[in-house]
């Protein structure tokens, strides 16, 4: 497609950027950096873009008519043909999702309004359903949130700057889901096993109980072995899980647990022919554990699994 | 407890712990020194500046960069680790002498 020139929003923000680092080149570099420019558009927190939005559904070949007109990218696949998904996408009205090309590589993408993108409820939940949409007949390499391309050709660059890269990491990540498995405990239930099991605990509670008069040293003895006790029990079911998952898992990542309930919070890579098996065992692993709360999700795109930093260098 | 499993978008938690900085990701601070420009004209080009699978088991923690570290980025990895090995070894070498010194006395024991 012929590159838009929008000319109405050409103005100098060379001054603005220009001085910022140009990134180290480096050498590893998978393929030589394209020499075209590339405007794009991009995310962050700023005010709402207040744009006309034209009414009519835009075609997909974007025509010279929509200034307005950004393309938000959901995630890159491996298509040669054109693909459509329905009217899914982020915005009021569910725009049509569709495919923009480079050789065998395609990214998922919608019409947008040209500014950046709030991470409201809906937009995020919009990118994730498209991701979803898209998953079921195909292998994604998801795009973080808020990404929008000023033109197809934009689009068509990320693609070539990229296409070894993309192609590497979609044939790892062919025919492979991911999955959530977040491990909660009840903490009080758990103090109180401890201090029925660990007889040295026991004691201390006891001494406590009894004693008259100032309990601080043996109060704070008793605090210090229950958190030591309720760590190595947090590591204990961890890694005896993880040990449980691994042969029905290609990979695992462990994340930070969120909030002081949560004692695992970690994702899976699984190959789609053993998606029944690695389900299985989750399900047999929270039968065994009465005392655990497990927060099970997928399939989702393999997000957990594919880092890849694109950095924009100014030329 | 028995569990069931739940569809990745019913959760908007955990929609949000993916999305946001996972998957492809236009880096952060160049995104950062856009903003404020409306609309997007900046002209730059795409550069792949790390590609990365999680394929292994034991990488698992703390792997997610820090999305802005523009301190880091004008110097590479290399050379900051050479530094580092450097300050390492003088660090040693001078612990060795002075071990006693170094160690701080505490008072009124």
């Amino acid at each position: 497609m012929a590159k838009k020139t929008t000319k109405t929003k050409e103005r100098p923000a060379t001054k603005r950027a220009a001085t910022k680092r140009a990134a180290p080149k480096r050498p590893d570099t998978k393929r030589p950096a394209a020499k075209r420019v590339v405007p794009i558009a991009v995310k962050a927190p700023a005010k709402a873009p207040r744009e006309k939005t034209p009414s009519r559904r835009s075609d997909e070949t974007g025509t010279a008519g929509d200034l307005f007109r950004g393309k938000y990218v959901y995630c890159v696949i491996q298509s040669a043909d054109s693909l459509k998904f329905g009217a899914a996408g982020i915005g009021d009205n569910g725009t049509e999702i569709h495919t923009v090309h480079y050789r065998d590589l395609a990214a998922v993408v919608s019409d947008v309004p040209l500014g950046v993108l709030d991470s409201t409820r809906e937009n995020v939940l919009a990118h994730e359903r498209v991701n979803e949409i898209v998953m079921r007949d195909h292998t994604v390499i998801p795009m973080s949130f808020g990404t929008i391309f000023k033109t197809r050709d934009d689009i068509v660059q990320l693609l070539r700057s990229a296409y070894d890269a993309f192609g590497d990491v979609l044939s790892k990540m062919r025919d492979k889901m991911e999955f959530g498995l977040k491990v909660l405990w009840d903490r009080d239930s758990i103090v109180k096993d401890i201090e029925d099991e660990d007889e040295g605990i026991h004691r201390l509670k006891n001494e406590i109980a009894l004693q008259k008069g100032s309990t601080y040293f043996a109060r704070m003895q008793y605090g210090r072995a229950i958190d030591a006790a309720l760590q190595m029990r947090s590591e204990r079911y961890g890694s005896e899980i993880l040990d449980r998952l691994r042969d029905v898992a290609v990979a695992s990542r462990i994340n930070k647990p969120i909030g002081d309930k949560m004692i695992m919070n970690a994702a899976f890579l699984v190959s789609r022919d053993q998606e029944t098996a690695f389900d299985t065992r989750v399900k047999s692993i929270a039968a065994e554990h009465d005392k655990l709360t497990f927060k099970y999700t997928g399939p989702w795109p393999p997000y957990n699994f594919v880092n890849i930093r694109l950095k924009l260098e100014r030329v | 407890m028995a569990v069931e499993r739940a569809a990745g978008g019913s959760s908007l938690i955990d929609v949000l712990d993916r999305v946001l900085d996972k998957g492809i990701v236009i880096d952060a601070w160049v995104r950062v020194s856009l903003v404020g420009i409306d609309l997007i004209t900046v002209e730059a080009r795409v550069v792949v500046a790390s590609i990365d699978t999680y394929l292994k088991y034991s990488e698992a923690v703390g792997q997610s960069v820090p999305v802005a570290r523009p301190a880091l980025e004008s110097r590479p990895y290399d050379e900051l680790a050479a530094e580092n090995q450097a300050l390492r070894a003088e660090l040693s070498a001078a612990g060795g002498a002075r071990q006693p010194a170094a160690r701080r006395r505490r008072p009124g024991v």
